[in-house]
């Protein structure tokens, strides 16, 4: 008994920094403390009755039951999480006992293996070397008290799951059921429309085209996200294939592209033979080569070069597209591989046939 | 059924049915695809193009308000409604689903007011009775639920009720009485599973999860979740997957849960990018306050973490242990003890609860309590209780060797304070002094020794010394007692120094002469006898050479 109440007092003495805290919590502890093995008594009380039965019997005189007991059981409840660990843990308790009890010993005054000046009583030695001995008691080792520091669990991170349908939700305005929240979670599919190309779509459907507030967002992090300018364009192209082509009113009269499609005079056909048309490289400037092309092309040129243009690209995406002068143009690219070309790509499906 | 309320809630809406015939006869889209689609901004445009063309007028701002609302675009919807308020002809009931807008909104004074202005219904009978779970008002709590009805809708508030009270097995067994009668409802089971979630039971949850997923795939929702469960499962790599899985899948114009998932990518990547995302979303996400605080008291930045929790009103055992680390961490380092009360405290209180003290935080929690009031043979109980958990980590070894060291079980102390790998813990004074002196009480003094010879000069190596004198001539390991002593006498002219030094001194003589020091280690002892300016030195050489000389040592 004296030894267990050695140790209790031990340490707290041991930490006066702690003493002013020491009366209140004990108190505290005890109380909160022991609903604690209430809670896990349901499922290991006969394990733990008997643990704390060999305990007391084999460790402890019957005075220091009591003592003890506050701590040991309390603790030793809260340890059986289940039924596999029992065991170990019991072999755990066991042998921090045994430890706390015998290597323990008087953690203040004298640990284990410390110095002992009986050790060397029986060393034969001369009266001078004895007295000189004397120092070595003369002097008493300071008990030093080291600081502890807790260094606190930090929990994981949380994720956040959400908190389930509270049902406070607005019904549909025809108040139809929607069974949302309960055949389906109330939340957005993840396929939404983009609101931007759907007005569009709109828009364009209905011919109305006096919407003037189109919203376009703009994308923070282009280089991170280039599906969403992918589908953007995907969508917008699509937007464009479903319309109609443009069409372009003429404020002067043009020819129709069917005539301007007609073969050149013989003489000119064969004049190409030997002289190519002229390309973009010649010494005039865009206006002035353009003028020259259209004239060419028998296109009219009038005030604004625009329209005239827009006539010589029509023209070309006519060719272009036209299967006749496409099978044309390929037996050609055949047959003349060694006629000089101009430099320039587009004039080819203009200049031959 | 609330939906099927015998009061139309909105007034005239059969020329918007008509016009939706009108719609499918001219091959235009019609709303009610897209709200079938749930493709809420697809409805959305499509009202608002009717509305500025002329084809919807009176009741766009409630199919508006609807669609936002199931959108989660809350604010939007909130203007909607508060539009339709404004009109005279207004149905009463929008007042109701205004109040609905600014509960989500977190309004919830206004919420208040809004729903006072509408008729009865159980709508605004459940929105009040949540109102009053928000405002913590037990009695209103009360009364309200007692108004609910055994409804459907009415129930499964309820059930909402007891899971954000942590009454989780109340609402699974609500959700689970409404399943069997209605096999049809699959969005319960996400109820259910995110329950089982909560009670970390995270297989079952899974499992639960798969019965609606099975059916709709894309779910966010249940994809959150799914990657929730992969974190707790498996890892944060696990559950980023399945998010990415969730972002791939979803369009660029989908914002709902947007902030949820970027929340969580933070916490699967393990606080990655934290300080970019997390602050905005402070009080929208409840958690993301949390994971801010872990994440400044990982980088030890311990006054920020308090800064941002010291208002917390805490409620969930998360948010307690988190008061109590942050405190526990701020009052050590300030050495408060206001601070370390409180951290005591809230510690006590989640270790004790029936719901935590079986879980690896409730233990880890007790023995935290423990180690502040200094009991470590309680904190040992509550560490071994979960050490298998923590093989190998340094913060658990850290604690757990300080607690054998202080119950003077100095061998297996040693061996824990070796396996603490950390630089910072390894230069922490505390580690430091704590092992020098299990070295020595190991009787490994050279050992502790040098742990003082890598120390820079300073206050700390000072005290280490005399850690090293005092403790090692308790061991009687005279031969480092001295040299501490000797280098103490030299940095401070005490005269206990030099008794010390000369008890040690002829301590490792004794040694010598009981054969369990060698005979040479008699001449370092000369030169740190000489080292002291005292008459009794000279006193002391001359015995010791003259026994040097009789047994042929050679000095």
């Amino acid at each position: 008994m004296e030894r267990a109440e050695r140790q209790k007092t031990k340490l707290i003495t041991n930490q006066p920094y702690d003493e002013s805290l020491e009366v209140n919590d004990s108190e505290e502890v005890a109380s909160v403390y022991t609903p604690t093995p209430r809670q896990t008594v349901s499922r290991k009380s006969r394990r733990q009755v008997r643990a704390m039965a060999n305990n007391s019997s084999d460790e402890y005189e019957e005075d220091s039951k009591p003592k003890k007991k506050e701590s040991q059981p309390a603790g030793q409840q809260g340890l059986s999480e289940n039924e596999e660990e029992d065991d170990d843990d019991d072999d755990d308790d066991d042998s921090d006992e045994t430890e706390s009890d015998e290597d323990e010993g008087e953690p203040g005054t004298a640990p284990e293996g410390a110095y002992d000046p009986a050790d060397y009583d029986h060393l034969p030695v001369t009266a001078e070397i004895k007295e000189l001995f004397q120092y070595i008691t003369r002097y008493t080792p300071q008990t030093i008290e080291l600081d502890h520091k807790l260094k606190p669990f930090i929990p994981d991170f949380i994720p956040a799951v959400g908190d389930i349908d509270a049902f406070l939700k607005v019904p549909r305005p025809d108040n139809k059921q929607d069974n949302l929240g309960l055949l389906v979670l109330d939340e957005p599919c993840t396929k939404q429309s983009d609101p931007t190309v759907l007005s569009l779509w709109l828009s364009e459907n209905s011919k109305q085209h006096n919407i003037t507030e189109v919203k376009v967002k703009s994308l923070e992090n282009p280089e991170k996200n280039p599906k969403v300018i992918e589908n953007w364009i995907e969508s917008i192209s699509e937007l464009h294939r479903s319309k109609p082509p443009a069409t372009v009113h003429y404020t002067r009269s043009m020819p129709d592209i069917d005539s301007l499609m007609q073969e050149w005079p013989p003489e000119f056909e064969e004049l190409l033979g030997k002289v190519s048309l002229p390309t973009a490289d010649i010494n005039c400037d865009l206006g002035e080569y353009i003028d020259i092309i259209c004239g060419i092309l028998d296109i009219p040129v009038y005030k604004s070069r625009i329209h005239s243009l827009h006539v010589l690209f029509t023209l070309y995406s006519e060719f272009k597209n036209s299967q006749h002068f496409k099978a044309l143009a390929e037996g050609q690219k055949s047959d003349t591989l060694s006629v000089p070309r101009s430099g320039t790509g587009d004039p080819e499906t203009l200049t031959f046939d | 059924m609330i939906l099927s309320r015998v009061k139309p809630a909105v007034g005239g809406e059969s020329p918007a049915s008509e016009k939706k015939k009108k719609n499918k006869g001219r091959k235009s889209p019609r709303v009610e695809d897209y709200l079938n689609q749930r493709d809420y901004l697809g409805a959305m445009t499509l009202l608002e193009f009717q509305r500025s063309v002329g084809e919807r007028e009176e009741d766009a701002d409630l199919w508006l308000g609807y669609c936002a609302f199931h959108l989660g675009d809350y604010r939007r919807a909130m203007e909607e409604y508060k539009t339709s308020t404004q009109k005279p002809d207004c149905p009463d009931d929008v007042w109701v689903y205004l109040a609905c807008t600014h509960f989500f909104l977190g309004l919830y004074k206004e919420a208040e007011e809004a729903a006072n202005k509408a008729p009865k219904s159980q709508l605004q009978n459940r929105l009040l009775f949540h109102l009053a779970h928000k405002f913590n008002d037990e009695k209103k709590l009360m009364g309200f639920h007692q108004n609910l009805e055994d409804v459907t809708e009415d129930q499964l508030s309820l059930a909402s009720i007891h899971y954000m009270r942590s009454h989780y097995q109340e609402a699974i067994d609500i959700y689970k009485r409404i399943l069997l009668q209605n096999r049809d409802f699959l969005a319960l089971n996400v109820y259910v599973a995110l329950c089982y979630y909560k009670l970390d039971y995270y297989d079952v949850s899974q499992e639960v999860l798969a019965v609606y997923l099975q059916s709709i795939p894309d779910s966010t929702i249940a994809l959150n979740l799914k990657a929730c469960n992969h974190f707790r499962l498996y890892n944060g790599k696990a559950a980023e997957a399945e998010l990415k899985n969730l972002i791939d899948i979803s369009s660029s114009s989908f914002e709902f849960a947007k902030e949820l998932i970027r929340h969580n990518l933070v916490v699967f990547r393990g606080g990655e990018g934290a300080l970019q995302v997390l602050p905005p979303l402070i009080d929208v996400i409840s958690e993301a306050r949390l994971n801010l605080v872990i994440y400044y008291l990982r980088q030890d930045d311990v006054q920020e973490a308090y800064n941002l929790i010291k208002d917390l009103e805490p409620t969930t055992p998360q948010e307690y242990i988190l008061k109590g680390v942050v405190n526990a961490a701020l009052g050590q380092e300030v050495g408060s003890r206001d601070h370390l009360k409180i951290a005591q405290q809230f510690f006590q209180l989640v270790g004790g609860s029936a719901s935590e003290c079986d879980t690896i935080p409730g233990r880890q929690c007790m023995a935290s309590c423990f180690f502040l009031l200094r009991q470590f043979e309680d904190v040992l109980i509550y560490l071994n209780s979960v050490k298998s958990y923590f093989y190998n980590e340094d913060t658990f070894n850290f604690n757990y060797a300080q607690a054998k060291a202080a119950l003077g079980n100095y061998r297996e102390a040693e061996e824990t304070f070796l396996l603490i790998q950390g630089e910072k813990i390894k230069t922490d004074y505390v580690y430091l002094s704590w092992l020098a002196r299990c070295y020595i009480m190991n009787k490994k003094a050279r050992s502790a020794w040098e742990l003082y010879l890598k120390m820079e000069t300073s206050a700390e190596s000072f005290s280490l010394l005399q850690l090293i004198a005092n403790d090692c001539y308790k061991m009687g390991q005279f031969y480092y007692s001295a040299k501490a002593f000797d280098i103490l006498e030299r940095l401070d002219q005490n005269p206990e120094y030099w008794e010390g030094k000369r008890g040690a001194c002829v301590g490792i003589f004794q040694l010598i002469l009981a054969g369990r020091e060698p005979r040479e280690t008699l001449r370092e002892v000369l030169p740190l006898l000489r080292n002291t300016g005292n008459p009794q030195v000279e006193y002391i050489i001359r015995a010791l050479k003259k026994w040097a000389k009789d047994n042929r040592v050679s000095l």
